[in-house]
């Protein structure tokens, strides 16, 4: 990568390959799942690259990080929380390389940038290839200032559950019903048990058979522990009840640009289902579940599980005979939810497109 | 034959004059009483003359209770019981009769659980526990047939209507009129107590009540001069009849109306399982060999998309698919559904679908992507009930069978207690071997339970089995859902096929007619 081939920077070069193929097994091995986890993940690797690698100006860390943004994301593409990170940490640098860029520019009394908006359209573009150029003087402290972001960066995430419990007061009254349609999500595990100490509410929950079954029984059961009165019921049940449903309380695993969000499967039909007896749906998710991508293409965003769980071999009669299918996740459309509490504040689904904007860069949705 | 009093009669009487002493005081003060009241008083009051009568008589109440355990001579028990009465008054007394005595049985549970909703829905431990006092006077073919029904081995209100009726077959087969009274009196009754233990299993489906209603009013139609023998062939032969005309002809008839929906490459949605459906699905891939394909969508806890699977996957014609409803959206969103073919337990009289809970979800998502919803349903199906939420009618099914995670595999209530006896009897004998023994043995072993137990608590965090330790949690199994008419595109049943709204019109045309 280094134009000087020198033995210590073949050294560097060989020492982060290692880095980036363990990382990339591990997501590939399913070693580490679940949004919040890669996403903490990915940071501590990020750290780790920014420490590591060899690079001599800004640009050339940019395009680094890419290719490695890259090759993560094709090895686990549905996994959207490692590619949100990389190019929060792609914005990290070049929100520097523009605070730098201003305050040269300020020197030769120009005004701030007007960053995100049509006037970027008409700026030429070689104006910033400029700044990418110019050798930052003190690399070294691009790299602790990087390290730095990153590491607010995982502050950030490590405190998403206590900012999003905070709006718990303004959103559930007492002795309300909900119903949460996705018990495999720790994010909706906390709100409910923040709100538990201020509010009296009933949750339903709905079991997710059959994958999510187990994680089902875990969450009723530390509800119960936390004394919130909870209902486990099945999946077909929902449109029974949801006539008495206050609320619908979603998690997601993954949020797109449109507002449509990526989460467990049967949550699409929950969420029609509200919809028709007009039950406000509440998602709950952290910033870094928040994708710029588009979701143009509904089936390539949807995994598909072990069909034995289905039908099992117990019925081994049917096997063979006929096409099962078990999808893991469902897409949910952005006219079925109503609002998004994420860390930062509550929004509405078509608002989205800006929240996304204002944490990433446009150049970094296609790493490619 | 005086000795032979039923045991039954005597455990009402005490009752009885308790609440008459209860209820004179009343009458002095107020005075004021409705009709329908000082009936009831009256009604009081006649039996408890009967009662003294009776004790004058000299006979005692506990002799009795060794006495009519078996059939026949409990039937004749009540039989001499009432002859006394008038008509009227005798099957209010024997209905009322078996209530208390389910009532007597019924073991309140103060581990029962039921959500906060749900509290006015019989449970089916309710149910179940209650059974034991009026065995002795229930056919031994009803006494399977509750069975059955109550494990979900007969399931589907026609199946179950089906089955209901040739048990009933069997009851008037053995059926013996007992002196001093008339087949066209005393069946019904006999049939009435048949009813009320067959409900313990399940309660009645609408096709089975309308059925029984039916059976009801041809006994009472029966000529006072025909013979036992004659009534009996007579009530035989159209209970074939019905069976034949309302559930088997009615199918035959549903599917011709509704084959021409299914074409060569047509793409069919279905919910669970239903009867005709598989009917008109077989008929559609031998007889007129069409080649299509069926989407199954399923669901917890009964399956019973899987016995539709089982049937049609030995049919070539027809390409399986099989999905669980959490699949649904992604079933619509890939295949382009052609039809949803859904079955019915029951067609309210405001239009609304009364079936197997999921159909409203089903029939909902297909609406929204503009699919076609058709509901196959025979006419005995029709009930004039009117509802709005599912949540008022409905019934309750077992909640444990939620917690299993693994398939369905159900064992009937009095096996499970039974079961659960050995099991404490086999840990009692143990303890009790274990005190005999000595030595550092035993410790051993204890230690090794310890082991086992303290990492069968780490897999207990997923193990939902204790949940009724947990005072705040709750399993919902409820059996049924109502779909609005909206959703529903067209009704085809053995009149032809109609829209939701005229579902009264074939209620009034012809069900009077019938």
């Amino acid at each position: 990568m280094s134009s000087a081939p020198s033995a210590s920077a073949i050294n560097a070069a060989n020492k982060l390959e290692v880095l980036v193929e363990a990382f990339i097994s591990k997501l590939k091995r399913r070693q580490v799942t679940g949004s919040y986890n890669v996403a903490i993940a990915t940071c501590q690797f990020l750290m780790r690259v920014t420490s590591i690698s060899r690079w001599n100006t800004a640009n050339e860390f940019i395009t680094l990080i890419r290719e490695i943004g890259k090759r993560i994301t094709d090895s686990q593409p549905r996994e959207f929380a490692a590619g949100n990170i990389v190019r929060r940490v792609l914005a990290i640098v070049r929100d520097e390389i523009n605070l730098n860029k201003t305050f040269n520019d300020n020197n030769s009394t120009n005004i701030a940038p007007v960053s995100a908006s049509m006037f970027q359209l008409l700026i030429t573009s070689n104006k910033e290839k400029d700044v990418g150029n110019i050798k930052i003087n003190e690399k070294s402290d691009l790299r602790s200032i990087i390290i730095q972001g990153i590491r607010d960066l995982m502050d950030e995430i490590q405190s998403v559950h206590e900012n999003i419990e905070l709006m718990t007061v303004d959103l559930i009254h007492d002795n309300e019903i909900l119903l949460t349609p996705t018990p495999g999500s720790s994010t909706v595990l906390n709100f409910l048990l923040k709100a538990s100490l201020k509010r009296k509410f009933t949750v339903l929950i709905t079991e997710n058979y059959p994958n999510d079954i187990e994680l089902c029984h875990r969450f009723a059961k530390k509800l119960a522990d936390a004394n919130i009165e909870s209902v486990i019921i099945p999946d077909s049940t929902v449109f029974a009840v949801m006539s008495r449903v206050g609320k619908v309380l979603i998690g997601t695993r993954s949020v797109f640009v449109n507002g449509g969000c990526v989460t467990a499967a049967g949550v699409a039909t929950v969420c029609e289902c509200a919809k028709e007896h007009r039950t406000p749906v509440f998602t709950v998710a952290g910033l870094y579940k928040f994708s710029p991508c588009y979701p143009f293409d509904r089936n390539s965003l949807i995994e598909v599980g072990n069909s034995g769980k289905v039908v099992p071999y117990e019925d081994s009669d049917l096997v063979g005979k006929c096409e099962v299918t078990n999808p893991l996740y469902d897409y949910v459309s952005p006219e079925h939810i109503d609002i998004y509490i994420t860390n930062i504040g509550g929004f509405s689904p078509n608002f989205i497109y800006r929240i996304i904007l204002d944490n990433y860069y446009t150049n970094d949705v296609d790493l490619s | 034959m005086s000795d032979t009093q039923p045991k039954t009669d005597t455990t009402k009487e005490p009752v009885k004059n308790a609440q008459q002493s209860n209820l004179q005081p009343e009458t002095t003060e107020t005075k004021q009483l409705s009709n329908k009241e000082l009936k009831e008083l009256k009604k009081k009051e006649k039996a408890a003359k009967r009662a003294a009568a009776k004790e004058a008589a000299g006979i005692e109440p506990t002799s009795q209770l060794k006495g009519g355990n078996k059939n026949s001579e409990s039937k004749d028990g009540i039989v001499k019981e009432s002859k006394d009465l008038s008509l009227k008054d005798k099957t209010h007394k024997t209905n009322s009769h078996i209530k208390k005595q389910l009532n007597d049985a019924k073991i309140h549970d103060t581990n029962m659980k039921i959500p906060p909703m749900f509290g006015h829905l019989e449970t089916r431990e309710e149910r179940i526990s209650s059974t034991p006092k009026i065995a002795s006077i229930v056919h031994p073919s009803i006494l399977s047939l509750t069975l059955k029904i109550s494990t979900y081995k007969i399931v589907g209100s026609s199946a179950r209507c089906i089955a209901m009726m040739e048990a009933f077959k069997d009851v008037i087969e053995s059926y013996i009129t007992p002196e001093g009274t008339s087949l066209q009196r005393n069946l019904t009754g006999h049939l009435s107590h048949q009813i009320e233990y067959l409900k313990t299993g399940r309660p009645l489906s609408i096709s089975m009540g309308n059925a029984i209603r039916w059976l009801k009013q041809k006994i009472s139609v029966i000529p006072i001069t025909t013979s036992e023998e004659d009534s009996k062939t007579i009530l035989l032969e159209q209970i074939d009849l019905f069976i034949m005309e309302k559930i088997v002809i009615a199918d035959k008839v549903i599917v011709e109306y509704a084959e021409n929906h299914i074409n060569n490459n047509s793409k069919i949605l279905t919910y669970g399982h239903s009867n005709v459906l598989s009917e008109l699905f077989e008929f559609c891939a031998t007889e007129q060999n069409k080649k299509f394909e069926i989407y199954i969508i399923d669901s917890k806890p009964l399956f019973e998309g899987k016995k539709l699977a089982k049937k049609l996957s030995k049919l070539e014609n027809i390409k399986l698919h099989y999905n669980l409803i959490n699949s649904l959206s992604s079933v619509l969103e890939k295949s382009n559904i052609d039809f949803c073919f859904l079955g019915a337990h029951s067609m309210l009289s405001n239009g609304r679908l009364y079936s197997r809970v999921g159909t409203a979800l089903v029939s909902m998502a297909c609406k929204n992507k503009s699919i076609p919803v058709l509901v196959c349903c025979e006419s005995l199906k029709f009930s004039d009930k009117v509802q709005l939420d599912s949540v008022t009618l409905n019934e309750l099914g077992d909640a444990d069978d939620l917690i299993n995670t693994k398939p369905f595999n159900k064992t009937g209530f009095n096996l499970q207690q039974y079961m659960n006896k050995l099991n404490d009897n086999k840990k009692l004998l143990e303890r009790e071997n274990q005190k005999g023994k000595k030595g550092g043995q035993q410790q051993q072993q204890q230690q090794q339970k310890l082991k086992i137990e303290e990492a069968n608590k780490e897999e207990d965090e997923y193990d939902l089995s204790n949940w009724k330790a947990y005072p705040s949690l709750n399993i919902l199994n409820i059996l049924y859902d109502l779909t609005p008419p909206e959703y529903i595109q067209k009704i085809i049943t053995e009149f032809g096929a109609l829209p939701p709204s005229s579902v009264p019109v074939i209620l009034r045309e012809y069900k009077s007619a019938t």
